[in-house]
């Protein structure tokens, strides 16, 4: 579903929170060596809203609070030399692909050498294709898809997105392989599992397929199939040149035109971004796995995405203010809807906020409750 | 209460229908229409034994079954349910939306064809309360819910709920460590409704949080009630059920589908996947036990079972059983129909597919599915 952000020019007033480096008061300019009138604005230029998303959409999770005082104003491109390459790209990255595959749980795997392929990634040591080619030579990617007809129809399917009922003379042949003997896979002679695997990896389709799927799951739309087809083609002559892919996507105008809409989170981003936003870290292993799971039980998460969110505001660990400290109840409402939200409050919404605020049974929990349990938080 | 007497079994046989349909279209088509005046069925309990279950295991080995086997007794035993090897997923959907499609092994996605759950929902007005689905567990098992047909879709879509991936012992760990959430008075709970329509939602959002609050209240009561507790063979499965259980008693949905899967445990061991096939049979029986137990369930409940597939006919290496052999041990399955207007103790062996369940079942609630490609279980009604 395609939500439409507010736009900006809906709101008729619109307070600025000073943020420190990046977002001026125009009414309390701080002194500065330059009048910032005469200061170009960057392109791209990052606001609370399209710096959340573009930190959303690489890694994974919103920013800390640190990453904001560093970020606002500046360019998009600056934020995707940061990021693009890193380990936390790479590492979300990774759990991506597992996703993708269904390697989670009981399925995940648990090896070193498995474990430390994000960071290979990240080093430059190993590329993408490799990558991938070793996630389906793990014993769970066995497991999870036990029997000739199983396996060797995920690895045309999910590898090269082929639809195996239109491929039946491939399928047998690879299932023939998989079972010790010889056929003629996908125009390539194979002998055994391994081969039909190293086939699928290294075809053609699956750099298209893989690019494909790479788009939707970064730019949240569909590829213009020319552009794409040349992409591919290029990736395939040149795995390294996913990188540079990504980038040129991410400072397209499409890509502009999706920091205007909505798009659902998911489990692990809902929970990932709830725990960056409350407590300023990241879920453990121990504390993700279990509540991302139980969130995936659910066609909608709503209700249980409700019981986590309580989970954290009771249970004390989140650092929230008594509401006698809060001494300018209009500047944290404000903070709290750029923070959450990505955006502005309205003149409205403030007035409702700080008015309910000041109520005798409101508590400050009471307002980031309705914040994180509010449908617009359950979208990015 | 009604209770159900155990009639002396009758087998028709499919030339029987044959000379029915001889008859004029009028009349041929008569007994494929069930009694809309009267019908005692309100409730449906659809079971998916979805991990791929032969009927070897199951009525070729009653013992295994007691359960299913006195339900059989008792209503109708479909001998002869063709099928298609999509695998789990994409069979699954076919018995939720009447279309065989193949559909990736894999993918997790929604399917464009609606499900019977959007069908009852659209046709009758049915709120999302009165539909619920219980699952073993995985990703792609929350994509039954509802499709992304434009004329369908989310708005139309069941309540779906993982056994496995919610009531866990990990997840109950978790509230253990974290504390359970605090509840809300009354007077904080008016301030949450004025702040959600405060940020643009309006009364619908306020209507939805409560409908959703009521959700959430049910989840963490589950919590605490010993379905975290089960583990062991079928645990999965058994959840899922008992889960089934507990809904069906406490808000009386219209409709409960389930969705087993344990029983895949078959590619690698053929000893548990019997084990799961008796765990399983005694969960159902708990579920029916539960419906006879409550004498508004027993009078106007319905039971439908059936696997998505069968299994290979031959052991693999492993001494398990894989999908793929293309058989009749994998291409026909045993569906059993289990209410208060269906026939009883009678055993069909003409074809049906699986992709019938759905005509059927909007037949039962009086309304039709209009984009299914299935057709109905033929001599299903007394």
């Amino acid at each position: 579903m395609k939500i439409p952000r507010m736009p900006p020019d809906s709101i008729q007033r619109v307070v600025h929170v000073d943020q420190g480096a990046g977002v001026q008061d125009p009414e309390t300019q701080k002194p500065d060596t330059q009048d910032p009138s005469t200061r170009a604005r960057p392109a791209r230029a990052l606001a609370h809203g399209s710096l959340r998303t573009t930190f959303m959409d690489l890694i994974g999770r919103p920013p800390f609070a640190r990453e904001y005082e560093k970020w606002l104003g500046l360019g998009r491109d600056k934020l995707l030399d940061d990021l693009l390459g890193g380990e936390e790209f790479w590492g979300h990255w990774w759990s991506e692909q597992l996703y993708y595959f269904l390697l989670v749980d009981n399925f995940q795997p648990v090896a070193r050498a498995t474990k430390e392929i994000p960071g290979k990634l990240a080093e430059g040591r190993m590329d993408y294709r490799t990558a991938l080619h070793r996630i389906a030579l793990t014993s769970s990617f066995d497991q999870r898809n036990p029997g000739a007809d199983t396996f060797v129809t995920v690895v045309m399917e999910q590898f090269c997105g082929l639809v195996v009922q239109k491929n039946r003379r491939d399928l047998e042949s690879g299932k023939r392989a998989y079972d010790g003997g010889k056929g003629n896979f996908l125009g390539t002679l194979v002998n055994n599992q391994s081969e039909v695997i190293e086939v699928c990896v290294n075809h053609s389709k699956a750099s298209k397929h893989y690019l494909e799927r790479e788009y939707r799951r970064l730019m949240h739309g569909e590829p213009d199939s020319k552009v794409l087809a040349n992409q591919a083609r290029r990736l395939h002559r040149d795995t390294w040149k996913y990188l540079a892919t990504t980038r040129d996507w991410l400072l397209s105008e499409e890509y502009s035109q999706r920091l205007e809409r909505l798009e659902p989170k998911s489990n692990t981003l809902f929970l990932k971004g709830l725990f960056v936003d409350l407590l300023d870290r990241l879920p453990t292993e121990d504390e993700l796995e279990p509540m991302r799971t139980a969130l995936d039980g659910l066609a909608d998460p709503r209700p249980l995405r409700s019981v986590v969110v309580r989970l954290l505001l009771d249970s004390g660990r989140a650092k929230i203010p008594e509401k006698a400290a809060i001494t300018d109840p209009t500047r944290w409402v404000a903070q709290k809807f750029q923070r959450f939200l990505g955006r502005e409050a309205s003149p409205d919404e403030l007035r409702v906020f700080v008015g309910i605020f000041h109520a005798e049974d409101c508590r400050p929990e009471t307002i980031l409750y309705a914040f994180l349990s509010h449908p617009e938080y359950q979208n990015y | 209460m009604e209770t159900f007497n155990l009639h002396r079994r009758s087998l028709i046989r499919g030339a029987a229908l044959g000379a029915a349909g001889a008859l004029s279209p009028a009349l041929a088509g008569a007994h494929l229409l069930p009694l809309q005046k009267g019908r005692k069925t309100k409730r449906v309990v659809l079971v998916a034994l979805a991990g791929g279950v032969r009927t070897r295991e199951t009525f070729g080995t009653p013992e295994n079954i007691p359960n299913m086997r006195q339900m059989a007794d008792e209503g109708v035993l479909y001998t002869n349910v063709a099928t298609a090897n999509l695998g789990h997923f994409g069979a699954t959907m076919s018995i939720f939306t009447g279309i065989s499609e193949p559909r990736g092994i894999r993918e997790n996605a929604r399917g464009e064809d609606p499900t019977l759950f959007e069908y009852l929902r659209k046709g009758l007005g049915m709120p999302k309360e009165d539909i619920w689905v219980t699952t073993t567990g995985g990703a792609q098992q929350v994509n039954y819910s509802y499709s992304v047909h434009p004329e369908y879709g989310s708005k139309y879509g069941a309540n779906i709920l993982d056994g496995e991936g919610i009531f866990n012992a990990e997840f109950k760990q978790l509230l253990d460590t974290w504390g359970m959430p605090k509840s809300m008075g009354d007077k904080e709970k008016a301030l949450l409704d004025q702040l959600r329509k405060g940020v643009g939602g309006g009364v619908d959002a306020v209507r939805e949080a409560e409908r959703l609050a009521r959700v959430e209240e049910y989840i963490l009561k589950e919590l605490t009630q010993g379905t975290t507790d089960i583990t062991g063979a079928a645990a999965g499965d058994r959840k899922a059920l008992r889960l089934a259980r507990n809904l069906l008693s406490l808000f009386r949905p219209k409709v409960v589908g389930v969705v087993l899967q344990n029983a895949d445990v078959a590619h690698g061991s053929y000893n548990a996947y019997a084990e799961v096939v008796r765990q399983n049979d005694a969960a159902i029986g708990e579920l029916v036990s539960a419906i006879r137990e409550d004498e508004e369930l027993a009078a106007s409940t319905a039971v439908i079972v059936l696997p998505e597939f069968g299994r290979d006919r031959d052991l693999n290496s492993r001494r398990g059983l894989d999908h793929g052999d293309g058989s009749p041990d994998l291409r026909r399955v045993t569906c059993l129909a289990w209410g208060p207007d269906f026939k009883r103790g009678v055993e069909i062996d003409s074809q049906q597919r699986t992709t019938d369940v759905v005509g059927t079942v909007c037949e039962l609630f009086g309304t039709t599915a209009p984009l299914t490609r299935g057709g109905r279980l033929r001599g299903l009604y007394s």
